[in-house]
């Protein structure tokens, strides 16, 4: 609407024409002042490129962001000018949106840095315009996709199955999990081999049962061994199928999926066939049902990826292949029926009927040609000819659309796994470089301390370059955290609580560096045997990092190191191991630094346990921060 | 095929029109030039190429007009608008149009009204011009009005204006009686500034 306003005033104006025929006056207009700076100019400075267009144009769109009074947040006084701190090539499709009223989406760009840049706008990705807004879908769909696999497997590392029923179920689903189901893997996938291997050989003919003349297959001659075989077989697949079946965590939905049904079918014929008599009638029956074994084959489709994928290909191409169907149904029934007017005067034809011509349009169309059945008048060689010709059009049209899909869903099939597999490298080797950067962080703040105890205790230092604004406050506020979480003062033996190189598996989970033997009792007692000094000399701890008092916590470190002397009885610095730990896990505190460096494990809670005498054995899984109770 | 013809023959056709000098038209008009500016700027973005025409002209107008449909009266005021009748509306006729109509004399206006009403051009307003005329109008305000307006309205209120304007009853109103009667009526005249315009 806001696109023509431009028009309105010719709107207004062609409704003069109402004017005589109203058998009313006109209501009055509403009152109109010049509005100031209506086409007034407004500069928008996007990372330094700069756009300028009319104010008119922006506020086409009053519930976007530059629309809105929400620009103003982003007004320059001094250079009076919108500041945008965002990508100006991609800033120039959001401008062109309130200049045309559509929205394009380029191909060279990032769906997801092309969303984000919509999001902050304020502009809803659905008035993309349609010459983009399918290929922006694809995209986004596959971004989405990508996402979800990630997800997906990312959850199903660290998902860890509880219960024997869960487990089992993984190990069916996800043979590399543990060796016991690689182990059943690949016992079952060689047992359905030996059952398909059997199924082939028991028919080829083996040579006469010795004492008689007739040629038996083998499947006669060795009855027993080939008894016993599938009985084994179906002895392993029953109990696989009854295993699969106690694991699944949805029992009706398992018993009716495609692998499950296989299974079933593939077993079945077997039971029936004990159950059934050496009846002769039956026997027919019979025999027709160890056709069903050959479904056996079919367990191989979870052994096999491709297999998979190629089922699903067949899937995801019905329409295509019902096409095909369809199309050679109608051709076959019109050139069967040709085909038989055709030959129909021919003396001892084959063409007897019109289903018996279907048998020949099949073999032509398909390029066959068995030659058993050939036509003999010139008419019907005319159209076998035809026939032919149109066969291989008919049947080369569906083929690409479903090789493509396959090939489509192979390979992305193939770079998920590939995804999968270089994450592993990927994620290593984005954590060394986060250790570097942790522990050259650490570094960092620790000269910046060392530089202002120096300061306060009057010692000359060098020239070295100042943290800037941020980084000192940051360290300071780190510091100001270890304050609060270090362990009690007494505590001499312990080493300073700070922050240490990570040395955390990226879950998370600590894993301490060294552990220092735990004399623990004995030092504690020491400070405990000074109580006097510790309580009182707390704050004049040397070169503690922490001073734990509840009144403490806020308390500027500097003015408790101003009159300690440089007592490093504990001063172990990077290479600080963990305060050994005593009936308690490490958890975790991750403060939010540049990096994640977690800190190293509030053993606060072991601490404290052996500052006071009583033995709070706090099991303290989960504390995150504990004030010290002296 | 005929759809593919046609596509080359638009592809070929993309005229390009380029108005007169923006001074010209100050002085045909009665806009400033600033106003000119403004207008043309916005006349051009709906319209790259410089040309309104009418189907364009309808999709405008139906914006204005969500609820009902405005095809039949866009097609009439196109035709007004469109002064030499070649199918498309020229940013100047755009321009002297509108400039009739919101900074014209009563008179000139009066003159704009008849030459919507009358159709076909002849000087004359008959009863059936006047009845389509009526009818767009009507169409315009769609179903959903309240009162809902019967199908006999249109048909109504033009025996009622016809009443009013045919003095010498002979089934025509020409221009003369047009504008005689509308300057009597103080409705009308009253009515007739409502719609002026500062841009």
């Amino acid at each position: 609407m806001a696109a023509v306003a431009a028009w309105l005033p010719f709107a207004r104006a062609a409704a003069i024409g109402w004017v005589p025929i109203a058998a009313n006056p006109m209501p009055a207009p509403p009152l109109q002042e010049r509005q100031k700076g209506e086409d007034e100019k407004l500069g928008i400075n996007v990372s330094g490129r700069r756009f300028e267009t009319w104010r008119n144009t922006l506020e086409k769109y009053p519930d976007t962001l530059l629309g809105s009074p929400e620009r103003d947040f982003f007004y320059d006084d001094e250079t009076k000018e919108y500041f945008f701190d965002r990508d100006p090539d991609i800033f120039r499709h959001i401008l062109n949106f309130y200049r045309t009223g559509k929205l394009h989406y380029p191909k060279s760009e990032c769906i997801s840095a092309y969303d984000e840049e919509l999001a902050f706008f304020g502009i809803m990705p659905d008035i993309i315009g349609d010459c983009c807004y399918e290929d922006y879908k694809d995209r986004k769909r596959e971004n989405a996709e990508r996402l979800m696999d990630d997800q997906v497997s990312e959850a199903g590392d660290t998902v860890q199955p509880m219960t024997l029923r869960e487990k089992m179920w993984r190990a069916f689903e996800d043979p590399h999990t543990s060796t016991l189901a690689l182990v059943f893997y690949y016992v079952t996938g060689f047992f359905i081999a030996v059952s398909v291997m059997a199924n082939v050989v028991e028919t080829v003919p083996c040579g006469p049962k010795p004492g008689k003349t007739e040629n038996l297959p083998c499947g006669e001659r060795y009855a027993l061994a080939f008894f016993c075989l599938d009985t084994a077989c179906v002895m392993i697949f029953t109990a696989e199928y009854l295993l699969r079946l106690f694991a699944a965590p949805n029992r009706c939905l398992f018993m009716r999926s495609v692998m499950s049904i296989i299974d079933v079918v593939a077993i079945l014929p077997y039971y029936i066939g004990l159950g059934i008599t050496d009846n002769d009638d039956v026997s027919g029956a019979f025999v027709t049902l160890r056709v069903f074994r050959v479904f056996r084959i079919f367990k191989f489709s979870r052994h096999s990826q491709g297999l998979r994928i190629l089922g699903y290909t067949l899937k995801s191409c019905a329409s295509e292949l019902g096409f095909l169907l369809f199309s050679l149904t109608m051709a076959i029934i019109i050139f069967a029926t040709v085909m038989f007017y055709a030959e129909k005067n021919v003396a001892s034809t084959k063409f007897t009927s019109i289903p018996a011509a279907f048998w020949y349009t099949i073999v032509t169309m398909t390029t066959l040609g068995y030659g058993d059945m050939v036509p003999d008048t010139w008419a019907g060689k005319i159209v076998g000819g035809i026939c032919s010709l149109s066969g291989v059009l008919v049947i080369a049209l569906p083929v690409p659309v479903i090789v493509s899909n396959f090939s489509r869903i192979y390979h992305q099939n193939q770079r998920a796994d590939k995804r999968k597999a270089q994450k592993q490298a990927r994620l290593a080797r984005i954590r060394i470089a986060k250790n570097a950067s942790g522990a050259h962080f650490i570094n960092k703040k620790k000269k910046e301390q060392d530089r202002e105890d120096k300061i306060k205790q009057g010692i000359d230092i060098e020239e070295e370059p100042k943290d800037s604004r941020f980084e000192s406050q940051h360290h300071h506020l780190l510091r100001c955290l270890e304050n609060t979480t270090g362990p009690d003062l007494h505590a001499r033996y312990i080493k300073d609580r700070e922050f240490v190189e990570m040395e955390y598996t990226y879950n998370g989970l600590a894993a301490p560096k060294a552990q220092s033997s735990p004399p623990t009792p004995s030092p504690s007692q020491s400070s405990q045997g000074n109580p006097v000094e510790s309580s009182c000399c707390s704050r004049r701890r040397g070169k503690y990092q922490f001073a734990r008092s509840v009144s403490d916590t806020g308390q500027e470190l500097n003015d408790i190191q101003i009159a300690v002397p440089n007592k490093t009885s504990s001063k172990t610095h990077l290479n600080a191991s963990e305060p050994p730990k005593i009936n308690s896990t490490n958890t975790t505190v991750t403060t939010s630094a540049i990096i994640t460096t977690p800190t190293p494990g509030t053993t606060s809670d072991t601490e404290e346990s052996m500052m006071t005498v009583s033995t709070t054995t706090s099991p303290g899984n989960s504390n995150i921060v504990r004030i010290s109770t002296l | 095929m005929p759809v593919e013809n046609e596509i080359d023959d638009l592809e070929m056709q993309v005229m390009r029109y380029k108005p007169e000098g923006i001074d010209e038209l100050v002085r045909n008009t009665k806009f400033t030039k600033k106003e000119l500016q403004i207008m043309y700027r916005g006349f051009k973005q709906e319209c790259p190429t410089g040309l309104v025409n009418e189907d364009a002209f309808k999709e405008i107008y139906a914006q204005f007009f969500p609820q009902g449909d405005s095809s039949a009266y866009a097609h009439y005021v196109f035709n007004v608008f469109d002064a030499d009748h070649n199918g498309t509306i020229s940013f100047e006729e755009f321009v002297i149009g509108l400039s009739v109509l919101s900074r014209g004399s009563l008179n000139e206006k009066l003159m704009w009204a008849f030459k919507l009403y009358d159709i076909n051009g002849d000087g004359y307003i008959t009863k059936e011009e006047m009845l389509d005329i009526v009818k767009a109008i009507y169409d315009m305000m769609g179903k959903y009005a309240d009162p809902p307006i019967s199908e006999n309205a249109p048909g109504d209120h033009v025996e009622r204006v016809f009443q009013k304007m045919d003095k010498n009853r002979d089934g025509v109103v020409t221009i003369d009686e047009f504008m005689e009667t509308c300057k009597n009526d103080e409705n009308i005249t009253k009515s007739m500034s409502v719609f002026d315009t500062i841009l």
